[in-house]
C-alpha cells in the first residue's frame, strides 16, 4: 500500500491554507473514502459535501489535481502516480463557504432560469389516464441528458462561466436541451428564442465540460445541438448564428476567409462602423484584411461542402415530430450549420 | 415537510396544489436525496394479463402476511395512476417499441410489472418531481437545513426546530401540520447499501415527540453488496448466470436451494452467504465470491455494464477476469413511524410517508420496486390529509422556549471541551448492529447488543464535537445523527428480542418458524426515559388469510 499525501484546501475566504495529510491506502480507494478517513481518524474539522458514495447524488464534486471530478468516483491511484500527490480543492466558479464546500446558489439559479419543467401545449394536451405517445426516435433524443446528476463539475470546469456572468453554463443548457427535444413540451420555440441571443454563443467550445462530466452527458455537444436547432427554427436572427452561417458560406465562396465581408454580413454596415478602431488596430499590427486571391484546389473544397450538405448530416438532431406532437416549423434548410 | 425525497416532495406538491403555503426542510438539496439511488424500477400492474389483485396478493405474500391488506390495496390500486402521473410530470421512462411504458420482471412478482428508466429509475422520478415542484410559487425549500426537534404538546404537533448547515443558525418553524419523510436509516449498520445521509432522523424525532414506531425489527438485507462500501450489486448479475462460490470453490447455493440455486430469493441467498461465512467457508475477508468470468467479456460488458462500472470504479475489481467479493448488506427498513392508511400518526397534525414511515405495506419483507411506489402513493395521501388538517386547525404554538431548549442542547454538545469523537461511537454502534442484530438473531446476541447499546448511550453523553465552526459543520451534524441512530437501534433490538418467531426478514435461531397464533401483529414502540415501551397492534386482513410462503 502506497503512502499518499493529500494537500487539502482548508478554511473560509480571507483565511485559507493547504493542510497535508498522509494515508496508507490501496490505490483503488476512491478519493471520497480517503477524505472521510481523514475526517474520522485525523481531523474531524475537515468539511465537505457527500452522501451516496456511488456517483448518483452529485454532492461530492471538487477539484482533484486541478480537474473537476466526483471524489467518490475517482480512485487515488492514477492521479497520485501522475503527479506524486493529490491536491484537493473546492470547485471553481462558485464562492467557497468553507474547506471543500462551495455556495451552489448561482449554479441552481441558472438551472431554475431555464424553466426546468414541462410547459403544457394547449394544442396537444397529454392523453388522459394513459402515457403520452412517444416514438423510438423521440425516445432516442433522451440518450444523454437524463443521466445528469447536477454535480456541477461542468460548471466548475467552464472557462466561459468564469469570463461571462451571463452565460447559463453547460449544465443548464444541457437541461434546456432535455426540454427542447421533449415531445410533451409546448415551449419549443420560446425556449430556443430565450437562449439564442445570449447563452448559446458564449460557449467557447473548449470541451472541458465534456471531459469533466462523470455521466457522459457531453454538455458541449448538447449546446451545439441547440445552436443547430435555433438556426433551423428561428433563422439567423442575431449575431452568433449569423456569424456561424456566414462564416461557412464565406469560405465556400472563396476558399479563404474574407473578414471584411464576414464582418459586414454578421454585423451589418452600422455595426461595422463600431469595429473601425479594431480594424485600424489590426492593420497597425500588420494583419491584412484585404480580399484574398482565389485559392488552388477548389474541387477539394467543394467536395468537403458536398459531404457536409448530405441530407443525413443536415438532420443532425432535428426535433422528431410524432403523432399528436408538434414538430419543427421548418424543414432543415440548406444553410450551413455552426461552423 | 421534513425531507425532500420522493415522499416529501410528493406530499408537498399535494399540499401546494390544494392551495396552501408549504415549507420544505431538507438536509440535502432535494435532487441529492437517496431516492435518486434506486435503480430497478417501480411496480404498477399495467401489463395486459396483470391485475391490481395480483399485485396485492404478491405484496401480501411477500410481506409474510404482516402487511395491512387495506393499505396494500390502496398502494396497488393507485400504482397505475401514479406512474402515469409521473410520466405526465415528465419522467423519462423506458418505452417498448410501440411507445408504451416498458416493463421488466422483478423478484416475487407474478408478472412483469416493474416500470423503469434504464438503471436510474429513482433519479428519473426525482428529477421529474423536482421539476414539477419548481413550477410552483407557494413553496419555499430550505435546502441544507436539518430538523433537530419535533415540537409536540397535548397530543398535537406544533412545529419543527431546525439547524441551517450553511450558517449554524437554529430556527423554529411553527406549523399547523408536519409531514415527516426523512427516508432510510441504513447507516445504523456497518454494511449498508444506503447513502451516508440515511440516518433515520425523522423516525427518532417523531419517537421522541411521542409518536409510535412500528415493526422496527424488520430489516431487509440485500445478499450481494461490495464488502467495503456496501454498494449494491443487483440481482441482474445472478439473473444473467452469475454463480456464488465459497472459499472451497463450492457452488453452495446448490445446498440451500437445490432447484433455483443462485436465483433464490433475496432473503434465502442472504442467509446462505451469512451461514457459509459464519461456518468458516468464507474467504479471509469474510465474503463469498460472485463469479461472472465464465459468462465471457462481451456478455458481462454489455449486459451488466453498470455492475462492471461499480466494481472497477469503487472496488478496483474487474469482474470480467476476477470474482467479485460480496456479502449481504442492510438494504431497507420495513419499520418506521406508525401511520394509518391516511398517513396519520398518533399525534394530531403529524403525518409520515416514505421509508421513514410504516403504513404497513411491506410487512415483514418488502418486495423489490414497491417502495418507490409507496413513497409516491402515500406521500400524496399524507400531503393531502396534512393539508386538510391544516385548513381546519389553529396555528401551531411554537414558543421561544421550544427553540431555545433545542438550541441549548445543541450548544451543550457543541461547546463541550473533551470527550469521544462521534466517528468512534458511530463505528461501535454500526459494528454492534452488524454483528449481533443481523440476518440471524439469537437471544444471547440480542441481549449483548442491548448491553452494548446501553454503554454507547452512556458514552454518547460525553460525545465531543471538535469542529467549532458555524459554517457547514458536518462534525456537529454527525453527532446529532448518531443520537438518532442510537434511538432507532434500541427499538430494533427491543422488538427483535420480544418477537419469538421467524417472519420475513426477522429470523430467530431459537424460533425458526412463523407463529401466526401469537405473532400476527405489529410491534409498536413508544419512547420512555427507561427505553422503548412495546405494545402490539393487530394486522388488518381483508382477503388473504396467512399461508406458508413458498416460491
Ligand atoms: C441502492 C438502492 C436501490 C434501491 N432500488 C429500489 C428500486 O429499484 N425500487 C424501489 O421501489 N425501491 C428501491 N430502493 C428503496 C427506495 O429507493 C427508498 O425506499 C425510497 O427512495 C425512499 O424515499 P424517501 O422519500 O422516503 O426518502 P429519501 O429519498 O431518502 O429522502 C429523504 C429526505 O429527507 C431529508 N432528510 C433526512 N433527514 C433530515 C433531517 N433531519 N432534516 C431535514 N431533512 C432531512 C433528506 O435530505 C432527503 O431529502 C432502493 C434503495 C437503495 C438503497
Ligand atoms: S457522494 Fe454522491 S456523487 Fe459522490
Amino acid at each position: 500500500m502506497p503512502t499518499i499525501p493529500f494537500e487539502v484546501f482548508r478554511g473560509s475566504p480571507g483565511q485559507t491554507r493547504f493542510d497535508t495529510f498522509s494515508l496508507d491506502i490501496p490505490e483503488h480507494t476512491p478519493i471520497l473514502t480517503a477524505l472521510l478517513k481523514i475526517r474520522d481518524e485525523i481531523d474531524p474539522t475537515l468539511t465537505l459535501r457527500y452522501s451516496c458514495r456511488q456517483a448518483i447524488c452529485g454532492s461530492c464534486a471538487m477539484r482533484i489535481n486541478g480537474k473537476s471530478r466526483l471524489a467518490c468516483l475517482t480512485p487515488v491511484g492514477p492521479e497520485f502516480r501522475a503527479r506524486g500527490k493529490l491536491r484537493i480543492e473546492p470547485m471553481a466558479n462558485q464562492p467557497v463557504l468553507r474547506d471543500l464546500v462551495v455556495d451552489q446558489g448561482p449554479f441552481w439559479q441558472r438551472y431554475h432560469s431555464i424553466r426546468p419543467y414541462l410547459v403544457p401545449d394547449p394544442q396537444h394536451p397529454l392523453p388522459v389516464g394513459k402515457e403520452s405517445p412517444m416514438t423510438p426516435e423521440q425516445v432516442a433524443q433522451f440518450q444523454e441528458t437524463p443521466r445528469c446528476i447536477a454535480c456541477a463539475s461542468c460548471y466548475s470546469a467552464c472557462p466561459a462561466i468564469a469570463s461571462d456572468g451571463d452565460f447559463l453554463g453547460p449544465m443548464a443548457l444541457a437541461k434546456l436541451f432535455r426540454f427542447v427535444v421533449d415531445p410533451r413540451d409546448g415551449a419549443f420555440h420560446e425556449r430556443l428564442l430565450g437562449v439564442q441571443n445570449q447563452s448559446l454563443w458564449l460557449c467557447l467550445r473548449c470541451n472541458l465540460c465534456v471531459e469533466s462530466c462523470p455521466k457522459d452527458v457531453r454538455p458541449a455537444e448538447r449546446i451545439h445541438d441547440l445552436k443547430w436547432m435555433a438556426n433551423q427554427e428561428l433563422g439567423a436572427l442575431e449575431r452568433g448564428s449569423r456569424h456561424a452561417i456566414k462564416f461557412a458560406s464565406n469560405i465556400r465562396e472563396g476558399g479563404l476567409l474574407n473578414e471584411m465581408k464576414l464582418a459586414r454580413e454578421t454585423l451589418g454596415l452600422v455595426g461595422m462602423l463600431g469595429q473601425i478602431p479594431k480594424g485600424i488596430e489590426l492593420a497597425r499590427h500588420g494583419k491584412s484584411i484585404r480580399k484574398h486571391p482565389p485559392i488552388q484546389g477548389r474541387e477539394e473544397l467543394d467536395a468537403i461542402y458536398r459531404e457536409l450538405d448530405r441530407p443525413e448530416d443536415l438532420q443532425h438532431r432535428p426535433r422528431v415530430p410524432g403523432q399528436g406532437v408538434k414538430g419543427p416549423t421548418q424543414q432543415p434548410s440548406k444553410a450551413g450549420g455552426a461552423a | 415537510m421534513v425531507g425532500a425525497g420522493l415522499a416529501g416532495q410528493r406530499a408537498a406538491l399535494e399540499a401546494i396544489r390544494s392551495g396552501l403555503d408549504v415549507g420544505i426542510l431538507s438536509k440535502l438539496h432535494p435532487l441529492r436525496s437517496h431516492s435518486g439511488a434506486a435503480q430497478g424500477g417501480i411496480n404498477a400492474a399495467l401489463g395486459p394479463q396483470d391485475s391490481v389483485k395480483d399485485h396485492v396478493y404478491d405484496t401480501v405474500k411477500g410481506s409474510d402476511y404482516l402487511a395491512d391488506q387495506d393499505a396494500v390495496e390502496i398502494l396497488c390500486r393507485e400504482a397505475g395512476p401514479t406512474v402515469i402521473e409521473m410520466e405526465h410530470f415528465g419522467t423519462i421512462f423506458n418505452r417498448a417499441p410501440d411507445g408504451s411504458l416498458d416493463r421488466r420482471a422483478f423478484g416475487g412478482a407474478s408478472y412483469s410489472r416493474t416500470i423503469f428508466a434504464a438503471d436510474r429509475t429513482g433519479l428519473a422520478l426525482l428529477q421529474a418531481l423536482y421539476e414539477e415542484i419548481s413550477r410552483e410559487t407557494r413553496v419555499r425549500i430550505y435546502e441544507e437545513w436539518d430538523a433537530i426537534r419535533l415540537v409536540s404538546r397535548g397530543g398535537r404537533v406544533h412545529g419543527v426546530v431546525a439547524l441551517d448547515r450553511k450558517t449554524g443558525t437554529v430556527e423554529g418553524f411553527a406549523a399547523k401540520s408536519v409531514v415527516v419523510a426523512t427516508g432510510p436509516a441504513g447507516r445504523i449498520y456497518a454494511r449498508t447499501t444506503n447513502s451516508h445521509a440515511s440516518t433515520g432522523d425523522g423516525g427518532a424525532l417523531a419517537y421522541r415527540a411521542g409518536a409510535y414506531l412500528k415493526d422496527m425489527e424488520f430489516v431487509q438485507f440485500h445478499p450481494t453488496a461490495l464488502p467495503g462500501s456496501g454498494i449494491l450489486i443487483t440481482e441482474g448479475a445472478r439473473g444473467e448466470g452469475g454463480i456464488l462460490r465459497n472459499k472451497n470453490g463450492e457452488r453452495f447455493m446448490e445446498r440451500y436451494a437445490p432447484h433455483v440455486k443462485d436465483l433464490a430469493s433475496r432473503d434465502v441467498v442472504s442467509r446462505a452467504i451469512a451461514t457459509e461465512v459464519a461456518e468458516g467457508r468464507g474467504f479471509p475477508d469474510g465474503t463469498c465470491h460472485l463469479e461472472l468470468m465464465h459468462l465471457g467479456r462481451e456478455k458481462v460488458e454489455t449486459k451488466l455494464q453498470e455492475i462492471v462500472g461499480f466494481c472497477r470504479n469503487f472496488a478496483g475489481i474487474d469482474p470480467v477476469t476476477e470474482p467479485i467479493p460480496v456479502y449481504p448488506a442492510q438494504h431497507y427498513m420495513m419499520g418506521g413511524i406508525h401511520t394509518n392508511p391516511r398517513g396519520e400518526t398518533n399525534l394530531a397534525g403529524l403525518y409520515a410517508a416514505g421509508e421513514a414511515a410504516c403504513v404497513s405495506v411491506h410487512g415483514a419483507n418488502r418486495l423489490g420496486a414497491n417502495s418507490l411506489l409507496e413513497t409516491l402513493v402515500y406521500g400524496k395521501i399524507a400531503g393531502a390529509n396534512a393539508a386538510e388538517f391544516a385548513r381546519k386547525t389553529t396555528a401551531g404554538e411554537l414558543t421561544p422556549e421550544d427553540v431555545s431548549t433545542a438550541e441549548k442542547e445543541l450548544h451543550a454538545l457543541w461547546e463541550r471541551r473533551e470527550g469521544e469523537p462521534p466517528a468512534r461511537l458511530r463505528n461501535d454502534l454500526q459494528s454492534t448492529m452488524e454483528a449481533d442484530v443481523g440476518i440471524y438473531r439469537t437471544p444471547e446476541q440480542l441481549e449483548a447488543a442491548r448491553r452494548k447499546l446501553g454503554e454507547i448511550r452512556t458514552r454518547y453523553a460525553s460525545c465531543y464535537v471538535e469542529d467549532k465552526s458555524t459554517v457547514y459543520n458536518v462534525n456537529l451534524t454527525d453527532a446529532i445523527e448518531l443520537g438518532h441512530m442510537l434511538d432507532l437501534a434500541e427499538v430494533i433490538v427491543a422488538g427483535a428480542l420480544a418477537r419469538t418467531e421467524s417472519r420475513g426478514a426477522h429470523v430467530r435461531r431459537d424460533f425458526p418458524r412463523r407463529d401466526d397464533a401469537n405473532w400476527m401483529k405489529h410491534t409498536m414502540a413508544l419512547w420512555s426515559p427507561q427505553g422503548p415501551v412495546l405494545s402490539y397492534l393487530p394486522v388488518t386482513v381483508t382477503e388473504y388469510a396467512p399461508k406458508e410462503r413458498v416460491y
